[in-house]
């Protein structure tokens, strides 16, 4: 289902929720909308969904006016399946009954899944993994195996747009890198669109095509997972996604000159984007700058604290008077003198 | 108001940019005209009998008048009332506070055994009518009674303790209203994280200085709360103080209004409407009170209660568990068995022997004297019928209540919890007030038939059931209802499906507190009743007072028979549904 959002605003009280949006997305493709807590994104999502009314704007699925100001299909009555943060499961229906509940309620159930409902639960069982459990109650499930049910029943209808919000934020952090394989399973196998609200930068670039990074009710950068991470265009999207320290200076065309650079010290830098060229500022991911003994060229600093992750160091570096996120596979001790240097 | 021209508004806007591609949202339209109408309800039938109450206390000939309640002070039977009334009030809930704490404390921290079964006999305390608790004891007391007898068959001299004097009052009232203390605070009690203690005990304090500086200022908001409920409870208490004070010329205010009104007179309302505000205002500053002590235990809301054991009694356990089963059933079940017993002796004063024993009593109340027959089915006909329309009506409001919260639904609350706020006698007689004659000169045919009692106790106890059905709603995440719409089911499917096998259960048991409390209610009804539509409470209560203990015994005891069939076929139907709700797994 392609979905176009038009100039679309949501206020609540005198709390501007969402801010004239544009926004369309493609039929079939795996959209992330990434964001802090209060950024408007589960606002959006529930507005795909029908349980928020635009207050101004209209929102379009294959063209046909779904909701605006003054009107709104019900959700019920889009084709749309979601899978909720706390998995809102039934309390008193099995996982089966979960699975069919929505091939029996809604209208346009396909007719072939609506004709062998059985063999279609079965189906959709197997899919997720859930064969063995169909009897059982939710009570009687892990947290791993309730949002599977979830997912599930959100896909059981082939419904041509899955929404889900924040659906692995309940599950703890080994079980969240299998769901989302799970996930992008459950994308390929169906391909529905999907549209994916989480405030963890992981999950978006791990499983989306594509990325919106929203802030205070306005699109902050669109692109592919690669476009956002790799050239951010503000401020925020460099600190939110990529954690890049913004380094201060000046820019000589596509030449790069820190503040704090003892000599001539100039970092190439073309695929900046023309904003931090503007504000004299380079955003340098910790993993881009090589850490070197004090003797090396580059910026000078010192080492605040270390953390051992294994294959690498995680270090703070104070220099510029500011401190910095630095990776380096390298040891270094406390209050080390170091240099800084940026490979092109 | 704000909404609705915010839609139109929206109307006007998208009508001007799309002709013809405007829906109204007939819905919204619909909605507004239900708000329109139950607020008015609201009024006419929560709010307007209060209005006329308090009117009727300062209408003079000319204008507006204090002149009654200035009559009202100078009299000694209003002084010697309030005063009679202070001591009753406050002697029996500091009973409830300390029998009640000290039975919270033990059911919520120590390992006794069959905890579920202590808790319903703590409960039978409060589910029994008060005047079939006092009949009880009375029986039980009784210069005759089952105490006596065993005195006299020990040859121990000495005459039992008299029921019918200040100390019985408060007696009886505080353990009726123990219950009360006891639900308040067993659970906020429960809710205090154990580490707190163990902080506690690990910063140096010993157990007792634990309790004292821990565990007793946190469990405080819970057992204020339940002292202030307690205190409303006994100030609204009629049963009682009419059984127990009136022989003994112990007067309460709610006894005295009820005197005012029943002698007639000329100024007889009047006089009766001063009395009620002035114990209107009481009730509702206490209720303020407990409001504002319950938001300041809100916080501890979201924590989970800890109900494994905190305090391993060892050895000792058998005794404390005896003796709180001992203490128990002394209070409940002993008089309830002096009271049974009574009712089926020949005359009063008999021994216990078969050949003092008769049916004859059984036989009167229910077949040679049809006014009892009456009672009984009119009181199951008015909780029946009460008990459909509050949880429909209470149920809905509920729903809106929890799920679309606004400045007027919660106004709504309030005026709709004013009837179970005010004491009974005092709802009663604003009933009078505005039912006597809805519009000025018109009768209505409402007051002086069973129709009043009808309106009377839907407006009383509907608050009741709108509490059981909010808790009901909130435990119920709204994301579950999301669910079922996403899931394409409509209006219907997902009231039938999804939210009333989760709901019912909660829902019935609202219920039940409803028809239970109508079926037994006795100070409404003994200001309401007329020739004809006479209840239970009122039946029995016209035997006491015409001296007829043996019928009185009698129908108390059906009565306690009618609670524990009611209470025990609601219970059952509360279990098949959950059964019924679980039951998915099997299919």
């Amino acid at each position: 289902m392609s979905i176009a959002i038009k100039e679309v605003t949501k206020s609540f009280g005198s709390f501007q929720a969402l801010k004239a949006l544009n926004l369309t997305l493609a039929s079939g493709e795996f959209t992330a909308i990434l964001g802090p807590s209060g950024c408007g994104k589960t606002t959006l999502l529930r507005m795909l969904a029908g349980f928020e009314q635009p207050s101004g704007g209209e929102i379009q699925m294959n063209g046909k006016l779904v909701a605006s100001s003054s009107f709104a299909i019900p959700p019920e009555r889009r084709r749309i399946g979601m899978v909720f943060q706390a998995f809102a499961l039934w309390p008193h229906m099995n996982v089966a009954e979960h699975v069919r509940f929505p091939i029996r309620s809604h209208r346009e159930t396909p007719a072939h899944i609506r004709d062998n409902e059985q063999e279609h639960v079965e189906r959709v069982l197997a899919m997720v993994g859930l064969s063995k459990l169909a009897a059982r109650m939710p009570h009687e499930l892990s947290g791993g195996q309730k949002q599977r049910v979830a997912i599930a029943r959100a896909i059981a209808p082939s419904p041509s747009l899955l929404l889900m919000d924040e659906p692995l934020s309940s599950l703890d952090a080994m079980l969240r890198m299998d769901m989302r394989r799970e996930i992008q399973s459950v994308h390929r196998q169906t391909g529905t669109a999907i549209v994916y609200v989480t405030h963890d930068q992981g999950e978006a670039l791990a499983m989306a095509d594509r990325i919106i990074v929203m802030k205070d009710g306005e699109i902050e950068q669109a692109g592919t997972p690669q476009d956002i991470y790799l050239r951010p265009n503000t401020e925020f999207v460099a600190k939110f996604v990529s954690k890049a320290n913004l380094v201060q200076g000046r820019w000589e065309q596509n030449h790069f000159i820190p503040r704090a650079a003892a000599s001539e010290l100039k970092w190439y830098g073309g695929e900046v984007s023309t904003h931090f060229k503007q504000t004299g500022a380079y955003p340098v991911r910790p993993d881009q700058f090589v850490l070197g003994d004090a003797l090396e060229e580059g910026i000078k600093g010192e080492v605040v604290n270390v953390q051992f992750q294994g294959k690498e160091f995680h270090y703070d570096i104070r220099a510029d008077k500011e401190q910095w996120e630095v990776i380096s596979p390298r040891a270094f001790r406390m209050n080390e003198h170091v240099t800084l240097a940026l490979p092109v | 108001m704000e909404e609705v021209s915010k839609v139109q508004h929206g109307i006007a806007r998208s009508g001007r940019r799309r002709a013809g591609a405007v829906r109204l949202p007939l819905s919204v339209v619909i909605g507004k005209i239900a708000a329109l109408l139950g607020a008015v309800a609201v009024l006419l039938l929560f709010v307007w009998p209060i209005a006329r109450l308090v009117h009727l206390s300062v209408a003079g000939e000319a204008g507006l008048t204090l002149s009654i309640y200035n009559e009202l002070l100078n009299q000694p039977r209003f002084w010697s009332a309030l005063w009679n009334t202070f001591i009753i009030v406050t002697g029996s809930t500091l009973l409830s506070v300390v029998l009640g704490m000290t039975v919270a404390w033990l059911m919520a921290y120590t390992d006794l055994k069959y905890k579920k079964l202590l808790h319903l006999i703590i409960l039978l305390c409060f589910i029994l009518p008060s005047y079939v608790l006092t009949l009880s004891w009375s029986a039980f007391m009784g210069s005759q009674g089952m105490l006596a007898e065993l005195l006299k068959g020990l040859g121990i001299p000495g005459e039992p303790w008299s029921m019918y004097s200040y100390s019985g009052i408060i007696f009886v009232m505080g353990i009726h209203h123990f219950p009360l203390v006891y639900l308040f605070t067993v659970d906020v009690l429960r809710k205090i994280p154990r580490d707190l203690e163990w902080a506690s005990r690990a910063g140096g304090a010993g157990r007792l200085k634990t309790f004292r500086r821990i565990t007793f200022p946190l469990a405080m908001p819970g057992l204020a709360a339940g002292g202030l409920l307690v205190f409303l409870a006994s100030l609204d208490n009629f049963g009682i103080p009419a059984f127990l004070g009136t022989p003994a010329n112990i007067t309460v205010l709610s006894t005295l209004i009820y005197e005012e009104i029943i002698g007639f007179g000329p100024a007889a309302f009047a006089r009766g409407a001063s009395l009620s505000v002035i114990l209107g205002i009481v009730a509702v500053i206490g209720t303020m009170l407990q409001w504002l002590m319950l938001r300041k235990s809100k916080t501890s809301e979201t924590t989970m209660p800890d109900y494994s054991p905190r305090y391993l009694l060892g050895s000792r356990r058998k005794w404390v568990g005896g003796g709180l089963w001992a203490l128990l059933l002394f209070i409940t079940a002993v008089p309830l068995l002096a009271m049974i017993s009574l009712s089926f002796k020949r005359a009063y004063g008999l021994g216990l022997i078969p050949s003092n024993l008769t049916l004859d009593n059984y036989r009167y109340i229910l077949f040679e004297n049809a006014k009892v027959w009456q009672s009984i089915q009119n009181s199951v006909l008015l909780s029946v019928v009460t008990l459909i329309i509050c949880m429909v009506v209470g149920s809905i409001f509920a729903y809106i209540r929890v799920r679309k919260p606004s400045a007027l639904s919660k106004a709504a609350e309030l005026a709709i919890a004013l009837p179970y706020t005010l004491p009974g006698i005092v709802f009663a007689l604003s009933m009078i007030l505005v039912w006597m004659q809805p519009l000025p000169g018109v009768n209505g045919g409402i007051y002086g038939t069973i129709y009043i009692l009808y309106i009377a106790y839907i407006c009383r106890f509907l608050i009741l059931q709108i509490r059981a059905s909010m808790t009901a709603f909130m435990q119920i995440d709204p994301s579950m209802e999301e669910a079922a719409r996403i899931a394409g089911a409509g209006m219907w499917r997902k009231w039938k499906t999804i939210l009333l096998p989760m709901l019912l259960p909660g829902i019935v048991s609202g219920g039940l507190l409803v028809f239970l409390t109508a079926l037994t209610e006795l100070t409404v009804s003994a200001l309401l009743y007329s020739s004809g539509s006479q209840t239970i409470g009122v039946t029995i209560f016209s035997f006491e007072q015409a001296g007829n203990t043996l019928y009185s015994t009698a129908l108390s005891s059906l009565i306690v028979l009618l609670i524990a069939v009611g209470g025990t076929s609601v219970l059952l139907l509360q279990k098949w549904l959950s059964r019924k709700g679980l039951g998915g797994a099997n299919k």
